[in-house]
């Protein structure tokens, strides 16, 4: 399974949307149905699963699934 | 009763109990009660010893063992304590400063940079202690490391104790409309609300603190009933974390809002269903869990009947800050799904139109500096709490209605609607806007600006696309609970009444244009 694959199915356990109904464009609030707690829970399973670390003041402006994998890149090449 | 009776009848019994456990990167680093209370002592005697004697001092930062450690020296000396919401921006937390009249401030050290904003804009701000116990590098009058309050050489100081009608802390809560309100509660308002609860546990009873620290809820139940029974408290270093750190700390009891409920639901949800329960709750819960108490909101009785299934006994409460908080809970002794549970043996309950009225020991004393709000509220020593409700046969209570106009979010957050709606109002797209909380999130009605859309003409897709660009910049400058989710464009103004107040019973009836 690809990252962006392993990635959406960790979104898919906090959504009713299936993960190959995600597409990168949808906002996790509003298009995903996630609470704020869901959001950050999820964030945490990030971490665990990619092994990055994420501080909580740099993922409160991320708005879709795009920008949450951008991020992921971003930490995953520093 | 003071609540430094309450700690020290604790360190005396329990002295090399553990008291606090915390994670430090990746390690756990803890303190037992002794340890605890003679850091607690000496901040409490440098105070005094800097003369800061019947001071509003307020706190600002995520949950630490040495904010806590500084709430207790402020609240079991003469001092008052005002704790503060991080997550607000710092221009708000400089306005509550001054609100709040405090005259020093433990911040915490991510929030350090704040400090030159709050020395420039809070004028009887004399002192800022920021929470690392690092010696300080620079020495300032004004700014210093905590550690300068954890020197040795202040036992001998007069240790002034305050008296039960003392005011102990200030806790702002989200007002109907206009400003929050500090809350003020004496010692004796929280004392006797610690003992009321009524729980029993072993000494060293493992609780995780998840709920934010400057809520009452949180402060009180959490961190002082727990270590009135002897309590080791485990402080969760993140939201990120929640989850994980139930496995890392093993907890047997903690308090959650219905929020967190539901997520951790989600987590139980998605394991595979052929794996026996009890080893998705060990995975889950980290295996020891037994009682959830939770309040600050509805909680959906789902929730009470998935968790049972998973060996854990959820118990809901009611609270409001005004009583110190908890007014009424369930207990593993009694009670009775669905229902809030039996009011508090410190508590007398009334009814007046439906509306749940509360008198007793735990009623505030009032809101600081705001009397009018005071005298809406408090009438002949009963408290007005804006919910609707009823007592059963059996003596428990159920809601079933808010009489004021309040949001309450199922993160126990109270968000008032008409601050929210005069912040959208100053972007010019934006006509008329209605705000109401839906699905666990904000969602805002507007009406666009009639005569800006006659001046530059848009379409449907530009005017949607430039209101949530408003919406955007309004949810960047905002903690996460008063972020709008979700906006409905309006295609008619909303329905007024007599006076030209916008009917909000309305608001939600009329066909939107799209959703």
């Amino acid at each position: 399974m690809n990252q962006e694959m392993k990635f959406k199915e960790l979104i898919a356990q906090y959504s009713s949307v299936a993960a190959e109904d995600i597409t990168n464009d949808m906002r996790f609030r509003e298009d995903l149905g996630f609470s704020s707690l869901d959001f950050m829970s999820f964030l945490g399973e990030i971490e665990d699963t990619f092994e990055v670390e994420l501080e909580e003041e740099e993922v409160l402006s991320i708005l879709t699934v795009e920008e949450a994998l951008n991020l992921l890149e971003s930490l995953q090449e520093a | 009763m003071l609540i430094r009776e309450v700690l020290e009848k604790s360190v005396e019994q329990f002295a090399d109990i553990t008291a606090i456990k915390w994670l430090s990167k990746k390690e756990i680093l803890s303190e037992t009660y002794a340890q605890m209370y003679e850091k607690i002592k000496k901040i409490r005697n440098s105070l005094a010893a800097k003369d800061f004697h019947n001071c509003h001092i307020a706190l600002i930062g995520s949950s630490s063992a040495l904010w806590i450690e500084s709430y207790l020296a402020l609240i079991t000396g003469d001092n008052v304590a005002v704790p503060l919401d991080v997550a607000l921006p710092v221009e708000e937390l400089a306005t509550l400063i001054n609100r709040s009249d405090s005259e020093g401030l433990f911040l915490s050290e991510k929030q350090a940079s704040y400090a030159e904003t709050f020395l420039d804009s809070c004028p009887k701000l004399r002192k800022i202690w920021i929470l690392t116990e690092n010696k300080s590098e620079s020495s300032s009058d004004s700014v210093n490391n905590i550690s300068e309050l954890m020197q040795d050489k202040t036992e001998t100081i007069a240790d002034a104790k305050p008296s039960p009608s003392d005011l102990a802390t200030i806790i702002f809560t989200s007002g109907t409309t206009g400003p929050s309100k500090g809350v003020m509660l004496t010692q004796e308002n929280i004392a006797t609300n610690v003992a009321s609860v009524e729980y029993e546990s072993h000494p060293g009873t493992v609780l995780l603190s998840v709920l934010p620290i400057h809520h009452a809820y949180c402060l009180v139940m959490d961190w002082l009933k727990g270590f009135s029974l002897g309590a080791t408290l485990c402080i969760n270093d993140s939201l990120l974390h929640m989850v994980k750190n139930m496995s890392v700390f093993q907890p047997e009891i903690m308090l959650m809002v219905p929020l967190m409920l539901e997520t951790v639901y989600k987590k139980l949800a998605a394991a595979d269903p052929s794996i026996p329960k009890e080893l998705i709750a060990g995975k889950v819960f980290g295996g020891k869990l037994r009682i959830i108490f939770t309040g600050g909101a509805h909680l959906d009785e789902f929730y009470i009947e998935k968790f049972a299934e998973y060996g854990v006994s959820v118990l809901e409460g009611y609270g409001m800050s005004e009583c110190s908080p908890v007014i009424s809970s369930n207990t593993p002794a009694q009670h009775k799904a669905g229902s809030i549970g039996k009011p508090l043996k410190n508590v007398e309950i009334s009814f007046q139109d439906g509306e749940i009225l509360v008198r007793g020991s735990s009623v505030m004393k009032g809101y600081y500096h705001m009397e009018t709000e005071t005298s809406e509220t408090l009438k002949d020593g009963w408290l007005h709490t804006g919910d609707k409700g009823y007592l059963d046969e059996d003596g428990f209570l159920f809601i079933n209605g808010r009489v004021k106009n309040l949001i309450i979010l199922s993160n126990g957050e109270n968000v008032s609607p008409e601050e929210i709606e005069n912040k959208l109002s100053l972007f010019p797209l934006v006509g008329e806007v209605v705000i109401t909380g839906e699905n666990n999130g904000l969602t805002a009605r507007i009406y666009p600006d009639q005569e800006l859309l006659t001046k530059s003409p848009m379409t449907e897709d530009e005017i949607i696309a430039g209101l949530q660009q408003c919406i955007d910049e309004y949810n960047r400058t905002q903690p996460g609970y008063r972020h709008i989710t979700k906006l409905i464009l309006r295609k008619y103004p909303f329905a007024r009444s007599t006076t030209k107040k916008i009917i909000r019973a309305l608001a939600e009836k009329d066909e939107p244009v799209s959703a």
